[in-house]
C-alpha cells in the first residue's frame, strides 16, 4: 500500500524532543528520514532517562524509530558542503537551534532554498523564530507555564502542575507535522513554492488551552486549579484504583446514578442540567463517591458502557499493554525490522488507504552515515574512508 | 471583521481552496477543522438546531455573569467561549440531519467538500444513511474523518467517551499528578487537545494522498489511541522494563532542578515560577543569578546525579530564594541570561503576554455578539501563506442562506420554506 509521503526526503536537524517527534510522524507516514546526529554525543535525547537493560534511552527509542541515522561534525568545515550533497535531494529541513544558529551553519533559509527548489524548512523552537524571546531558552515545562496550561494542572492548594514527560514536545510536534504536510500541499499546487515554518512550542500550547484562555477573557477571571479531585473534575478513588465519572449528557447522569443506587439523584428533573449540579455539588457528590469507592473499576465501567454512559477507569500501562479492545485493534506494533523486538504505541490515527507504518527501529548512532553519503550523496567509498579517518562524519568509538 | 495583529481578509493559508464540510463539535474534533480554517480552507459547519453543539451549552444554560451588561450578547449559545475559543474561521449553518429533506442537503453539500469531518458515537452516521460508504457514492474522493473515544471497531467501539474519561483510559491520568498524590485530569479536557491536533495532521495527510493519487480515504482515530501514542514513551518503558512510570510532579526524568517555585504574592494571589536547569553550565549561571555560591560549592549538588539524589533538599533550597523574588523580574532576568526560566501565567495574563501579541499568536476577534476579545489565534507560522484569523466563530446559522445559495444555487424563498419546516433555520426550534 502507498503511504502519502513516500516520495519525500526529509533531514532531521534538529535535537529536540519536539523536532524527534514531527519527524517520527512525517517517517510513520512514509517520508524517509535522515536524522543528522552530532559525532561526538549523538541526538540529544539518547542521554535522557530512562534507560533500558543496554543503557539506551528509551525515550530516544521510541521518538527516533522509524529514521536513518548519520553522524557528522557540523563545526568541521567540510560539513557544509557535505549536507549540501544531501540537501539537493532533500524535501523537508527540520531544525531546532536557537534562532540565528542554522545561519551560522551555512544552513538558512534563502541557503537551502539555493540547494533545492521548493524547499520547506520547519523551525521548531520554545519561543519561535522572532519576538523578544527568541533567543531565550525553554523546555516543554516552560511551555506549560507560559501557556497557561501549567496554572490549571493540578490544585488549589498546591503547586501549578506541568504535564507529565514531553507533553509540550508531542502537541509541537503534531502540530509542525501538520503544518508541512500543508506547506507540501502548498508546494505542489504552487509552482514549486517552498517556505519556512515557525512552530514555538509556547504557540502551540497556548493554542491548545485556547479554551480556558477565551473563557477568562469572558469572565474577566482566571479559571482556577480546582480546590480537590471530585467526579467532575476527574478519578476519584474506587475499590481497586481511580475512577472517572466526568458526566456531560443528562442520560448519562440519569443512568449512572440509577446504577450506583441513587434514584432519588437520577429522576429529580434539575439534576439533569450541567450547570445545576455544578452550582450544587456539595449536595450529591459525597454520596455518589461513597458509592462508587465499593466498586471494582473495571466492573463499574463495564456495567456504564452496557448503559452507554461515559466512564473512565483510570489504566496504567500494564493494563493497556493487554487491554482486549486495544488487542482486536491491533494497536500494538513491532518495527517491521525487528519483529522480535519490543510493541510500540501504534497509529495515532488509522488512515484507510495511506496508512501509518512503523519500518525501523531506532537506529544507532550514525548507523546509516555511509550508506546514505555512498547512495543519496553519491560521494565515493575512498572519499567518505578519508572523511571518517578525519573525523567529519561516522560516530566517535 | 477586524483583528489587531493578525492579517484580514481572503484566506491566503496552505490549505486555500480546500473546503470542508464538517459535523464536528465539542473540543477535539472542532479544534482540528479550526486548524484546517486557519491554515486557509474554507470550514462550514452543519449543527443541529434541535442539538445544539454542546460547547454552545443548551437553550437553558445562562448567559455568563459578566456578559449581562454587553448589550449585544442576546444569545447564551452564542456567547459560550468554549464554542467560540475552537471554532474560528468557519461558517456555520443549520441542517436537520433526521429529516430526509436535511440529509439530501447535506448530500449535496458533500460534492462540493474535500474533507468531511465528524465525532459523533460511531453507529450515528450509519443510522443517518450518511456512512462513509453513502458518503462515496455521492463524492468519490471524499475524505471522512471520524474522531470517536476508542475508534470504529473493537469491543470498545460502542463505548461513548469524553475527554475527562478518555484521560483515564488513555494512561494519561496514571502519568499525571504530584509526586505523592493520586493520578488525576488535567485542568481541562487534555486528551481533546491531543486528539484535535491528531485529526489536524491526519486530514491534511489524507489529502496529500488525495493530491498525489486522486483517491479519498477513512480516518479512523480513537482519541484514546491518539493520546497513547503521545504517552508512548511510557508505554515503552513498560514494555523494556516492566515498570509503570510514576508520576513526576514538575520534575524531569533526567535533570534537576526542575520543578515551579512560589514567589512573592500579588495581592492575594500567590505567584509561581518555573525553573530549569538542563545542564552544568545553566546550573552555575542559576547560583551565581541566585547569589549562592554556597550551592555550587555544595557536595549534594555537585553534578546533575548528585542534584537528583538531593532534590528535595535543592527544591527547597530554590524555594526559599525565589519565594522573595518578584516572579516577572526574576524570569525576565534568568531568561536573558540564558537559563530556563517563566513566570506560570494565569489564563487571563496569558492573553495580555507581550510576545504571544507581537507574534499574532494572541489576537483581537470581533464577534457580533460577544464584542471585542483577546484569543489564540493561528498556532503555527508560514513565510509565504500566513495561516491568521479571518472569520470570528460563527453564530448559530449565521451563514445559512450563504452557504446554501453559494454551494447550491438555493433562493431566499426556498430557504425560507426549509426553515419554516425547521430543517434549516436560527434559534431554539
Amino acid at each position: 500500500m502507498t503511504q502519502a509521503l513516500d516520495d519525500l526526503r526529509v533531514l532531521d536537524l534538529s535535537d529536540s524532543a519536539a523536532g524527534a517527534w514531527c519527524t517520527r510522524l512525517l517517517a510513520d507516514f512514509g517520508a524517509d528520514v535522515i536524522t543528522v546526529e552530532p559525532r561526538a554525543n549523538g541526538h540529544a535525547l539518547r542521554a535522557l532517562a530512562p534507560f533500558d537493560d543496554a543503557g539506551r534511552s528509551i525515550p530516544a527509542l521510541y521518538m527516533l524509530a522509524n529514521k536513518r541515522s548519520i553522524a557528522i561534525d557540523l563545526d568541521e568545515p567540510r560539513a557544509g558542503s557535505l549536507l549540501s550533497r544531501l540537501l539537493r535531494r532533500t524535501d523537508v529541513v527540520v531544525e531546532s537551534f536557537t534562532p540565528g544558529r542554522l545561519a551560522e551553519l551555512g544552513l538558512g533559509f534563502d541557503m537551502l532554498a539555493q540547494r533545492r527548489a521548493g524547499m520547506i524548512l520547519c523551525s521548531i523552537t520554545p519561543h519561535g523564530q522572532t519576538g523578544k524571546r527568541a533567543a531565550v531558552p525553554g523546555n516543554d515545562l516552560t511551555a506549560f507555564a507560559r501557556s497557561g496550561w501549567a496554572s490549571i494542572n493540578g490544585r488549589a492548594n498546591r503547586e501549578p502542575l506541568n504535564g507529565s514527560a514531553f507533553q509540550a514536545s508531542y502537541q509541537a510536534g503534531i502540530a509542525a507535522y501538520g503544518a508541512v504536510v500543508a506547506a507540501l500541499l502548498h508546494r505542489d499546487t504552487h509552482d514549486n513554492e517552498g517556505q519556512h515554518i515557525d512552530v514555538a512550542l509556547d504557540d502551540v500550547l497556548a493554542s491548545t488551552c485556547a479554551p480556558a484562555i477565551v473563557r477568562a477573557q469572558y469572565t474577566g477571571e482566571p479559571l482556577a486549579r480546582r480546590e480537590k479531585s471530585d467526579i467532575t473534575a476527574g478519578p476519584v478513588p474506587v475499590a481497586d484504583g481511580h475512577f472517572a465519572l466526568t458526566i456531560s449528557r443528562a442520560h448519562f447522569w440519569r443512568d449512572a446514578m440509577n446504577l450506583l443506587g441513587l434514584e432519588d439523584l437520577a429522576e429529580d428533573e434539575r439534576w439533569a442540567a450541567g450547570w445545576f449540579r455544578q452550582q450544587h455539588q456539595d449536595e450529591y457528590m459525597p454520596r455518589v463517591e461513597e458509592q462508587m469507592a465499593g466498586w471494582k473499576k473495571m466492573e463499574l465501567f463495564d456495567e456504564l458502557a452496557v448503559r452507554r454512559v461515559v466512564a473512565g477507569p483510570v489504566l496504567e500501562m500494564s493494563e493497556l499493554r493487554t487491554n482486549d479492545h486495544l488487542a482486536a485493534r491491533g494497536f500494538w506494533a513491532a518495527a517491521e525490522n525487528a519483529p522480535d523486538g519490543p510493541a510500540y504505541a501504534g497509529a495515532p490515527a488509522r488512515l484507510s488507504a495511506s496508512p501509518w507504518q512503523l519500518a525501523r527501529r531506532m537506529p544507532r548512532h550514525g548507523e546509516h552515515t555511509f550508506s546514505v553519503f555512498r547512495e543519496i550523496g553519491g560521494i565515493t567509498e575512498d572519499h567518505l574512508l578519508g572523511l571518517f579517518e578525519s573525523g567529519v562524519i561516522g560516530t566517535v568509538e | 471583521m477586524s483583528t489587531d495583529g493578525a492579517a484580514v481578509g481572503a484566506p491566503r493559508g496552505p490549505l486555500a481552496g480546500i473546503r470542508g464540510i464538517v459535523l464536528t463539535q465539542a473540543w477535539a474534533g472542532s479544534y482540528a477543522t479550526q486548524l484546517l480554517g486557519m491554515l486557509g480552507a474554507d470550514i462550514v459547519q452543519l449543527e443541529v438546531r434541535k442539538r445544539l453543539d454542546s460547547w454552545r451549552g443548551s437553550y437553558d444554560t445562562p448567559l455568563i455573569a459578566a456578559l449581562s451588561s454587553v448589550p449585544t450578547a442576546t444569545h447564551a449559545w452564542n456567547c459560550n467561549p468554549l464554542y467560540n475559543s475552537v471554532n474560528l474561521n468557519k461558517r456555520n449553518a443549520t441542517l436537520d440531519l433526521a429529516t430526509p429533506a436535511g440529509v439530501d442537503l447535506f448530500r449535496r453539500l458533500l460534492v462540493h467538500a474535500d474533507v468531511v469531518a465528524e465525532n459523533f458515537s460511531p453507529r450515528v452516521l450509519g443510522n443517518l444513511g450518511i456512512d462513509y460508504e453513502a458518503m462515496r457514492a455521492v463524492k468519490p474522493d471524499v475524505i471522512l474523518c471520524s474522531l470517536t473515544a476508542y475508534g470504529h471497531d473493537g469491543p470498545w467501539a460502542n463505548v461513548p467517551g469524553i475527554g475527562g474519561t478518555i484521560e483515564p483510559t488513555s494512561g494519561q491520568s496514571a502519568l499525571l499528578g504530584y509526586r505523592d498524590g493520586p493520578p488525576i485530569n488535567s485542568g481541562q479536557m487534555y486528551p481533546d487537545a491531543v486528539a484535535g491536533l491528531t485529526g489536524f495532521a491526519a486530514m491534511v495527510t489524507a489529502l496529500r494522498h488525495r493530491q498525489r493519487t486522486g483517491e479519498g480515504q477513512y480516518i479512523d482515530l480513537s482519541m484514546q489511541e491518539a493520546n497513547l501514542a503521545v504517552v508512548g514513551d511510557a508505554a515503552l518503558e513498560y514494555e523494556l522494563t516492566g515498570r509503570q512510570r510514576a508520576r513526576l510532579g514538575n520534575r524531569h526524568l533526567t535533570f534537576a532542578p526542575h520543578g515551579i517555585y512560589p514567589c512573592l504574592a500579588a495581592g492575594r494571589d500567590q505567584r509561581w515560577i518555573a525553573l530549569a536547569a538542563e545542564s552544568e553550565t545553566q546550573w552555575a549561571a542559576l547560583c551565581a543569578a541566585a547569589a549562592h555560591p554556597d550551592w555550587l560549592a555544595d557536595p549534594r549538588f555537585a553534578d546533575n546525579a548528585a542534584r537528583k539524589t538531593n532534590e528535595d533538599a535543592l527544591d527547597a533550597a530554590l524555594a526559599a530564594w525565589t519565594a522573595t523574588e518578584d516572579r516577572d523580574a526574576l524570569a525576565a532576568r534568568l531568561g536573558t541570561a540564558g537559563m530556563i526560566a517563566a513566570p506560570v501565567l494565569d489564563t487571563l495574563e496569558v492573553a495580555s503576554d507581550a510576545h504571544f501579541r507581537a507574534r499574532g499568536v494572541i489576537v483581537y476577534v470581533d464577534h457580533p455578539e460577544v464584542g471585542r476579545r483577546a484569543q489564540p489565534g493561528a498556532p503555527v507560522h508560514f513565510s509565504r501563506t500566513p495561516a491568521a484569523v479571518t472569520r470570528h466563530a460563527p453564530v448559530q446559522g449565521e451563514h445559512n442562506l450563504e452557504v446554501f445559495s453559494e454551494l447550491l444555487g438555493m433562493t431566499p424563498g426556498e430557504y425560507e420554506a426549509l426553515a419554516a419546516e425547521g430543517v434549516t433555520g436560527v434559534g431554539e426550534p
